[in-house]
């Protein structure tokens, strides 16, 4: 093979490969310029143009800043400012990872800087390695506990039911996953002002929770069915506004494992859920 | 003899005495009569029952054991003794710890550390009556040689550590005799506090405890507790090698006191005086400075502070950590931390029948942590303890009452009795603390605290020769007296920090005792001096 010889490459060949190079990237740029059209045309109230930010990164998801619009500010939600991190504590069980806290801590931390960690109760014995990580890696600034908004501590412990601590003095502990979820989305943006739509979100979050996660099948069968119901009047089970209700079904009918069996409306409105982007670490945690 | 010659020697004076002395005084003859010919019959007894004594090269006190012979014997543990051994004919070393006759039979409780056992002599063919009479004179805590056969029990035997078998003795020896009256009874010493208030039955205080110290060690509790406490320095020793570190042992007499002249103990030194060590902390830096990278010490450490708490000792021991790091001082406190977390750990998993032990007695709720520590920062706490109704100031030191306010906060809401505050105001600090780069105010460094209680104190150490004399300066020290230690640093010096944990104090925190003094075998305090 005399043209390899040496290591050197003949110039035309080179040029010939940049060129291939060049048709590969644009080839690239246009694949995930249509991914994007199919994720808006998928998600019922996404109004963006994805081509810019699905083929800078797929990191950057930027329909969340659409979705959530709340103006919300920490001082007016939690009380006058003490000078020191704000810290959540979340201790779970780890039988029963919560998947919709585990999705809502991922949208906190694209709204404020939050201090995720981690710990291991002394009473919980053997937990799996995927739920030590499971807030995603650590904050490189996690030194510095001062620079952060918000803290998300999340301990592993034994635990009947999952309780959050927050303000001791002021607060007595919160329990149960659906609680926790709905102080969690407060954070995030303001329940509807419509006092009806506000308990039709809390109706849902309590049917995920209690007829969906704990359910029988028949009880699972029956809540499919409403939801499709639902999801055939509006994009979203609350309205034309993604809320707290699609977060604790979506995560629910995931962990029921009945998706695969779902119907058309329900699949239709699982791919739009699923195209926010705001899914992706739960999913991870699904045994 | 007494009889005839007691009454002769009184007729000579009788006549000189009143009448009502003289009755006296023959009541008096009459009764060292009477006490004669009890004496006497008793003798006779004696003489009488040994002749018929069968079994009376079974039982007896041997002589005093000068190593005359070695005998093949196995003795058993008490420990040892199973179901699976039953009907075997074994020999065992035991202290009597009760024993309570009964007509025929005579129930011993054989104790070896912390384990005990039934044992029963019993009228038959192998134990004579007086053999029986024998073993129930055995004086409390004599330590006996027994030949028995272990016999499985159909009930449980419940105020015995071995619950399923018991022994049937054949041969009894005391080797050791133990006077009969005993400073203070075992079964006192390891009585709840409750529990002798409701039943009028006898506690014993701590001082009657620490003057008795040997009694006392031989408690299950104390057994127990000093198990425990050798376990923590094999887990601190094992996890640190595994880790890299290299034990190192330093002079405890030293020529300067380390951490300000006020608390230590002065000694003459030929014609000089010298101090000892308050911690090694100068040593373990100039190892860091001498390439050591990761060392540890363990030994003891002196403080001269005249406080009477149930937290201070004159002299206890000192588990130090010094190590180099590379970028960032969290380096060693996760060094440190994870450490103790092993050490818990291996406590919960190695050490509960010793913690459960102590719990009888003392109980307390389990030692909770979490794994990695919990970590706050000191604007953290101070704004937890504002939130609760606290007034300090931002730079003020912890005083105990809050520490402990502190301890109870974070146990409510993060659940853990064991974690680690960082980032001290620089002022309240030694003077060899690294200010923070961001807030000079504040410093690098830390404490850890078990139960609300302060276990550890460390911090980044100043490397750098210059910023340590302007830091000794700012303590207005006189830098003449620290010419060494500021001199370790002028020739390259890693990047390091590390910390000193009180052995006793870590073993009283995590048993939830009360007092220091239980977890230090002889204790040193302003007070004690012995044993």
């Amino acid at each position: 093979m005399p043209m390899y010889q040496n290591g050197e490459v003949e110039p035309a060949v080179k040029a010939l490969e940049a060129r291939q190079d060049e048709i590969m990237r644009k080839l690239y740029e246009l694949k995930a310029a249509v991914e994007g059209l199919a994720k808006t045309v998928t998600t019922p109230d996404a109004d963006l143009d994805l081509t810019v930010s699905s083929s800078s990164s797929l990191s950057s998801q930027s329909p969340t800043s659409t979705t959530f619009r709340g103006t919300t500010d920490l001082d007016a939600l939690l009380g006058k400012d003490l000078g020191a991190l704000r810290d959540i504590v979340i201790n779970a069980n780890p039988a029963q990872p919560p998947l919709t806290l585990l999705v809502l801590h991922s949208v906190l931390c694209q709204r404020y800087r939050v201090l995720s960690t981690v710990h291991v109760h002394s009473s919980a014995s053997s937990v799996p390695p995927q739920l030590l990580s499971c807030l995603g890696p650590r904050h490189p600034d996690s030194y510095a506990r001062q620079m952060f908004q918000l803290g998300f501590t999340l301990i592993w412990k034994d635990v009947p039911k999952l309780q959050m601590k927050f303000s001791v003095q002021n607060m007595c502990p919160v329990e149960g996953e659906a609680n926790v979820a709905r102080f969690l989305f407060k954070l995030l943006s303001p329940y509807p002002s419509d006092p009806a739509v506000a308990t039709l979100v809390d109706s849902w979050v309590d049917t995920a929770f209690f007829q969906l996660a704990e359910g029988s099948s028949k009880e699972r069968a029956t809540v499919l069915r409403a939801l499709n119901a639902a999801l055939g009047r509006n994009p979203w089970l609350a309205g034309p506004e993604f809320s707290l209700a699609d977060i604790a079904c979506y995560c629910c009918v995931l962990q029921s494992a009945s998706a695969s069996s779902a119907p058309t409306n329900v699949q239709r409105w699982i791919k739009a859920c699923e195209n926010l982007g705001h899914f992706g670490p739960a999913k991870l945690y699904l045994k | 003899m007494t009889k005839e010659e007691a009454p002769g020697a009184t007729e000579e004076e009788q006549q000189a005495q009143s009448k009502k002395g003289l009755k006296k005084q023959q009541k008096e003859a009459e009764k060292a009569a009477k006490k004669a010919e009890k004496q006497a019959k008793l003798a006779a007894d004696q003489q009488s029952t040994e002749e018929e004594d069968f079994a009376k090269d079974r039982y007896g006190v041997s002589a005093m054991v000068q190593s005359q012979q070695k005998l093949d014997r196995v003795l058993v543990r008490v420990q040892d003794l199973i179901p699976e051994k039953a009907d075997q004919l074994i020999w065992l070393r035991a202290r009597v710890h009760t024993s309570r006759a009964k007509g025929k039979q005579c129930f011993l409780v054989l104790r070896q550390q912390q384990f005990n056992l039934q044992a029963l002599v019993a009228v038959g063919d192998r134990a004579s009556k007086q053999m029986v009479k024998f073993a129930a004179n055995i004086t409390k805590e004599s330590i006996v040689d027994v030949e028995a056969f272990v016999r499985t029990v159909e009930q449980k035997i419940e105020s015995c550590s071995q619950q399923d078998v018991e022994l049937h003795i054949e041969r009894i020896f005391v080797i050791s005799q133990a006077e009969p009256r005993l400073p203070l009874q075992l079964e006192d010493a390891v009585r709840p506090d409750g529990d002798g208030e409701e039943e009028g039955r006898a506690t014993v205080n701590q001082d009657t405890k620490l003057d008795n110290r040997v009694i006392d060690l031989r408690t299950t509790t104390s057994q127990a507790i000093f198990r425990l406490q050798s376990g923590v320095c094999q887990l601190f020793r094992d996890t640190l090698t595994e880790k890299g570190f290299v034990e190192i042992q330093t002079p405890k007499i030293i020529s300067a006191a380390s951490e300000g002249g006020a608390n230590v103990f002065t000694v003459s030194y030929f014609k000089t005086s010298a101090y000892l060590a308050q911690s090694p902390q100068l040593y373990k830096q100039m190892c860091i400075c001498g390439d050591f990278e990761k060392v540890f010490c363990v030994g003891p450490v002196f403080r001269a502070e005249d406080s009477n708490t149930h937290r201070h000792l004159t002299e206890f021991v000192g588990l130090d950590i010094e190590m180099a790091f590379s970028y960032h001082y969290h380096e060693v406190i996760d060094s440190i931390t994870d450490t103790m977390v092993r050490i818990f750990k291996g406590l919960r998993d190695n050490f509960q029948t010793e913690i459960q032990t102590v719990n009888k007695q003392f109980p307390s709720e389990p030692f909770k942590f979490l794994e990695p520590t919990l970590r706050l920062e000191y604007t953290e706490a101070v704004a937890m303890l504002h939130e609760a109704g606290v007034e300090m100031g931002d730079e003020e030191d912890l005083s105990t009452p809050n520490e402990k306010l502190l301890g109870r906060l974070v146990k409510e809401k993060y659940d853990t009795d064991f974690y680690v505050l960082d980032k001290y105001p620089l002022a309240v600090r030694p003077f060899y603390t690294m200010p923070d780069p961001n807030n000079p105010k504040y410093s690098n460094s830390y404490d850890m605290f078990m139960r609300g209680e302060e276990i550890l104190s460390g911090a980044q150490r100043v490397h750098d020769a210059q910023l340590l004399t302007d830091r000794a300066n700012h303590h207005q020290i006189d830098l003449e007296k620290i010419k060494a230690y500021i001199d370790s640093f002028r020739y390259g010096a890693p990047p390091h920090g590390g910390g000193g944990i009180g052995l006793e104090r870590v073993c009283m925190l995590y048993l939830g005792l009360h007092n220091i003094r239980q977890t230090s075998m002889f204790p040193r305090d302003p007070k004690r001096l012995t044993p």
